[in-house]
């Protein structure tokens, strides 16, 4: 039973890392959704409850500041959604190579797949996501309040984009050195918690004349430039060029920061696992 | 790429190598199980200099031809398995490099890609994919995979309920189905019952029947005998020998025992 060892059809190293790239993506996604009933359920849940909570305290306890807008529910999720995305792959990030130790030992994929497959996988969750932010935009029809959709919608991929290079170049950084230093991963969780109420979520920026200074500081955070790019898709007033044109900046020179340390690291990390 | 000093028989230029290793050295830190802390980041500095660093490979050169099976031989932690890790690219050389001409099945922590939630049809399709081969190269296969495996019932059963004697047949099924030139094995053949440990031996000599090139990791003195026809030896860090299997199984007899 001899066989023959027929030279496969050779594949362009882009053409497998994009393979090897979906296969995990669709494994992320596999494990979130196939495997319970209540996948989909699980994966809006978290922002679905969060919303329901800032929405008690904000409209009902404090009878609305004049930082939100209305319809709130959706101005909300309009930045709790993405913002869900980015906390979900900074903390995944964290554990991106030390979860997946044993098939980094065994296998050559390229290592930059471990940082990029998370931001795919938790990007597609938030798209996913979408149709529950739609249902809410649907109820608000039939209340005083209703959100019309604008123009502005159309900078949306923008802001996909933009977030994805910032997951992208935070994911870098943080993936290889958490590797060393373990403990990493708990100050991560709490700047993720400084760094959703330095972002625009449950209030926004549109009036914020009165705090000149606080607006100032706001918009050294990549975020609000991006949170008012998808702000702007149903709000007046909220897409803030300025703060965009920060961000953009931001996220590029994390990128390539991120990847100067990435290349600087990989070598260390692979002796480590 | 091929060193013009090393390529002495007449037999080796015909061929052409497949596996070179140039001055391969990768060093380790010495105590790897101190974990650093985050407060470490801030002393660093004062405390630059590592002393507690040292070489694991140093100095490495060598070249395997295709069609070649080659036994790597030495006590614990003297650097086989680092040397395999390099060749299958999963580690990266501090100095030098290796270069390997064709793609690699590396028969290392072979459970490695499968995932405990996923069931073992949808693990298969996922870690042959990882390893290169298309949906299409898979589904020609996969029939060939499950049967050698041995577990036609537990398909749809997630990874994680099959007991650990499946889990490695179903690992070794797939990964010994990619159509690799290059073989690298790690000691997998230590686990299994007996009657699977001779289908493996069986499968590995029909691979290495049809022309791959095979490069080996054991302490099993037999198994070396069995498939290698050359022997690297490691000690301390360094290639003390390279030649015929039976002459460095010796030699590290007559070293160690």
């Amino acid at each position: 039973m001899t066989e023959v060892i027929t030279p496969r059809r050779e594949r362009s190293v882009a053409q497998r890392y994009r393979h090897s790239l979906w296969l995990l993506t669709k494994r992320d996604l596999q494990v979130r959704y196939t495997t319970s009933a209540l996948g989909y359920v699980w994966s809006i849940l978290d922002p679905l409850l969060m919303s329901a909570i800032y929405y008690f305290v904000f409209v009902i306890l404090f009878n609305r500041g004049t930082l939100i807008e209305d319809p709130y529910i959706v101005f909300l999720m309009l930045a709790l959604l993405p913002w869900t995305w980015f906390n979900g792959a900074i903390n995944d990030m964290a554990k991106a190579f030390i979860r997946e130790s044993k098939l980094i030992r065994s296998t050559s994929i390229p290592r930059s797949i471990w940082v990029m497959r998370i931001t795919l996988s938790k990007g597609i969750e938030f798209l996913l996501s979408l149709p529950v932010l739609v249902v809410f935009v649907f109820i608000t029809q039939f209340t005083k309040t209703p959100a019309h959709i604008r123009f502005d919608a159309v900078y949306t991929p923008l802001a996909i984009v933009l977030e994805a290079v910032l997951i992208v170049g935070l994911g870098l950084i943080i993936a290889p050195v958490v590797v060393f230093f373990r403990d990493l991963e708990r100050a991560i969780k709490l700047a993720l918690r400084l760094l959703f109420y330095a972002t625009p979520i449950v209030y926004g920026i549109a009036k914020f004349d009165k705090h000149p200074l606080i607006k100032h500081v706001l918009d050294l955070n990549p975020l609000t430039g991006i949170m008012s790019i998808y702000r702007g898709a149903f709000f007046k007033g909220n897409l803030d060029w300025p703060a965009v044109g920060i961000a953009a900046i931001e996220s590029v020179i994390i990128l390539v920061i991120g990847i100067f340390m990435f290349r600087r690291n990989v070598r260390a990390v692979l002796k480590e696992l | 790429m091929a060193q013009p000093g090393m390529l002495s028989s007449a037999a080796a230029t015909a061929r052409k190598p497949v596996i070179v290793a140039n001055d391969l050295g990768i060093q380790f830190k010495r105590n790897r199980r101190h974990r650093r802390s985050f407060k470490d980041l801030f002393a660093e500095s004062s405390r630059r200099a590592r002393p507690d660093e040292f070489w694991a490979l140093r100095n490495i050169n060598f070249s395997v031809q295709a069609g070649e099976s080659v036994g790597v031989v030495g006590r614990n932690g003297q650097g086989k398995s680092t040397l395999l890790k390099l060749v299958a690219d999963v580690m990266i050389p501090d100095e030098g490099r290796v270069s390997v001409t064709g793609g690699v099945a590396p028969l290392i922590e072979i459970t490695g890609g499968f995932v405990d939630d996923l069931s073992v049809r949808e693990n298969v399709f996922l870690t042959a994919g990882l390893h290169g081969m298309s949906v299409q190269e898979i589904e020609n296969r996969f029939d060939e995979m499950i049967s050698f495996a041995d577990i036609g019932d537990f398909l749809d059963t997630p990874y994680k309920h099959l007991s650990s004697g499946m889990r490695v047949r179903i690992a070794f099924a797939v990964i010994s189905r990619l159509e690799e030139p290059i073989l690298l094995v790690d000691e997998v053949l230590a686990v299994g019952d007996r009657q699977f440990k001779e289908k493996c031996y069986a499968r590995i000599d029909e691979m290495l029947a049809s022309g791959r090139t095979m490069f080996f990791v054991s302490h099993s003195e037999a198994d070396l005998l069995r498939f290698c026809t050359r022997g690297l030896y490691l000690d301390k860090g360094k290639l003390i020998l390279d030649g015929p299997i039976q002459e460095v199984v010796d030699r590290y007899n007559a070293d160690y025992k």
